[in-house]
């Protein structure tokens, strides 16, 4: 049993890029509209998150220090409030998307208005951060969220043709689809900025530390990004699967969560709907935690704060008073009535500036013998650094050009 | 103009030596229970008497490192004055590596004010503020 | 006097030749003690005619890696000078002036050191 939890912090990680409320819908909306031809862009993504968890992990475990300290140590302060201003706006609008995707799953299993769920899911959601210890957290919601794995279950019941799906993995496209290269390209860097979103690597180096991972701990956090981030890519594809089975011929719309669960339902039956509502609320809700801790991490962080689950609330207070804040105001912008989901469309945007003031500095960071010893980059994890960075660059060069351009890929 | 010119190599010096941008400034402070206090924002260092014409034996020395809103006026410009400042004297520095560590509580510090607030205020009022987390 | 005040300020040669800006401070615990280690005095300023800020320090250091990022930031911070206190006369209305033969050192760090 110990063999599963130990992976869990890298599981509950990987939920959030993968299949939070934005890539649950996002997924499936690829998939019913581009087939299988954008899965090279999600196996991108997951070779570059798992280059640059692994990088920070083993930063956090070697040096004790987690990301956002060191982005402001190396890239200096007014480049780190860059990053700061931009990542709390990700985190505040994925947030309010995330306790409205709890809510919307919640709807699916209850007919319940979402409404009346959203001060329940963000008081649960504070509760847990408040006083459930960090281990029990990351292990019951890493668990629960692979419920989702019910989507691969459900693509083998639906007897696609697996040669149709293969060629489209080779970018032939289907018949069904007439998107243009404009649409295609929004879409790739979205999954691409998706799977490799700040907060993961800021959690994710966080959670080394909540968890007291030492030198000794590398083969751990190792493991951790090695099983969870494919583990998570798996799961997007197989979400975008099967909507191309199910969706694409049909010329369905994907709008809400109940498109998404479709397939499975189609497949499945009754129960696999009821398994598929278990998956999408733990990983909303662990998703939700995700985000919330790292508005918490990053600000105290940066500021220099104390921080971290494993101290008592009163031993970390600025940390849990920005935390609250950030649940209030969530709240509040879901009252105004906005769509959760079209909330995170604007995310993009404020990724695009996040996405290479962090992971430079990681990079820089983790061949620093001050900060690492000899536990230095090899020249390979080097060589692929820096091509990721470059298409980092590339794609938050592009992002914003394109999202105007094909007005957020309608 | 830049002309490839062949530097001799600094003086050596009977001790450490720190470059403040590199080594110091933007540094977690933490105290000797490794209690976060604050980031080093800024400098504070003794004034020459005379700025027109600096004196060669009396160098300016570090008094204090300095946090708190200095950090907007360092990154944004403008001048907090003297009465404002947050400073955690150098004479309680312990070591300035990849971390400054300081040899007192952080409690114990001006800087860590807004932290004793916020528990005081906020955070200790709300049940379960003051348990371990479970 | 705060580090940000010497931090981007010009410094200019007896002669008035611009040589660039203030990029970071040097500081030497050599002295007596103050508090629990040597006091720190300000043994020189490093100056750099393109950069306006120093990033990651990769001119002073010996860390060559990633190679692209250590050769950029060497090539953006060519040209940086140490030039130490006693060769300042003077700091005002912003900038900084060099006595008449001051000389200019190589900021790199003797690797023997810290």
């Amino acid at each position: 049993m110990k063999g599963i939890f130990a992976v869990a912090l890298g599981v509950l990680t990987a939920i959030g890029g993968f299949v939070d409320i934005g890539d649950l819908v996002t997924n499936s909306v690829v998939g019913s509209r581009f087939g299988m031809t954008l899965t090279w862009v999600v196996l991108v993504g997951v070779v570059g998150i798992c280059l640059f968890a692994q990088m920070s992990g083993r930063v956090a475990a070697v040096s004790g220090r987690a990301t956002f300290e060191i982005i402001r140590e190396r890239l200096g302060a007014r480049m780190a409030l860059a990053n700061l201003s931009a990542s709390f706006l990700i985190n505040l609008l994925t947030l309010t998307a995330e306790i409205g995707g709890i809510a919307l799953a919640l709807q699916l299993a209850s007919s319940i208005e979402p409404v009346l769920w959203f001060p329940v899911a963000a008081i649960a959601v504070w509760i847990v951060i408040w006083r459930v210890k960090f281990s029990i957290m990351e292990n019951v919601t890493g668990l629960l969220g692979l419920a989702l794995v019910v989507f691969a279950v459900a693509l083998f019941f639906l007897h696609p043709d697996w040669s149709a799906l293969g060629s489209q993995v080779l970018l032939q496209p289907s018949p069904h689809t007439d998107e243009t290269p404009a649409t295609y390209w929004y879409y790739a860097i979205a999954l691409f900025g998706a799977a490799m979103t700040p907060y993961e690597v800021f959690f994710f180096s966080s959670g080394a530390i909540e968890e007291k991972w030492k030198k000794k701990d590398l083969a751990q956090s190792r493991l951790n990004v090695l099983v969870g981030f494919p583990l998570g890519g798996l799961l997007s594809l197989a979400i975008a699967a099967c909507a191309t089975v199910v969706l694409l011929p049909k010329g369905i719309q994907v709008e809400s969560l109940f498109e998404t669960a479709l397939p499975v339902a189609q497949a499945l039956g009754k129960i696999g709907l009821i398994i598929v509502i278990l998956g999408f609320v733990a990983a909303t809700f662990g998703a939700a935690l995700e985000v919330t801790l790292s508005s918490g991490y990053t600000l105290g962080q940066f500021f220099g704060w104390p921080w971290g689950k494993f101290r008592r609330p009163a031993s970390a207070s600025r940390f849990h008073a920005v935390m609250i804040l950030s649940l209030v105001v969530a709240l509040g912008i879901l009252f105004t009535g906005v769509d959760p989901v079209q909330v995170t469309e604007f995310s993009v945007v404020f990724s695009a500036i996040a996405l290479p003031l962090t992971y430079l500095p990681i990079l820089i960071v983790a061949n620093d013998p001050k900060y690492m010893g000899d536990e230095v980059n090899g020249r390979a994890t080097n060589f692929f650094g820096l091509i990721y960075l470059g298409l980092i660059l590339v794609a938050s060069i592009a992002a914003i050009p394109l999202m105007i351009v094909t007005g957020a890929g309608a | 103009m830049t002309q490839k010119r062949h530097l001799p190599p600094a003086p050596a010096v009977a001790g450490r030596v720190l470059d403040a941008g590199l080594d110091l400034l933007d540094r977690q402070i933490l105290d000797p229970d490794a209690v976060p206090v604050s980031t080093v924002d800024d400098l504070e260092l003794t004034t020459p008497d005379d700025l027109e014409h600096l004196d060669p034996d009396s160098p300016p020395i570090i008094e204090s490192l300095l946090t708190g809103p200095i950090l907007l006026t360092r990154i944004f410009g403008g001048r907090l004055p003297d009465s404002r400042f947050i400073r955690i004297p150098w004479k309680v520095v312990a070591d300035p590596g990849t971390v400054v560590r300081v040899g007192v509580a952080a409690d114990s510090l001006d800087a860590s004010w807004t932290e004793r607030w916020m528990r005081d205020h906020v955070i200790a009022r709300i049940p379960g503020g003051r348990h371990d987390p479970e | 006097m705060i580090l940000s005040d010497l931090l981007g300020s010009p410094v200019v040669t007896a002669e008035g030749e611009r040589l660039g800006v203030v990029v970071d401070a040097r500081f030497a615990l050599d002295g007596p003690p103050d508090g629990l280690l040597a006091a720190a005095r300000l043994h020189g300023l490093v100056v750099s005619p393109h950069a306006h800020e120093s990033f990651a320090g990769y001119e002073r250091r010996d860390v060559d890696a990633p190679a692209l990022i250590a050769r950029f930031l060497r090539w953006r911070a060519r040209g940086s000078v140490l030039v130490l206190w006693p060769d300042l006369a003077s700091f005002s209305d912003d900038v900084i002036r060099l006595r008449p033969g001051a000389t200019l050192y190589s900021p790199r760090f003797d690797s023997s050191e810290s």
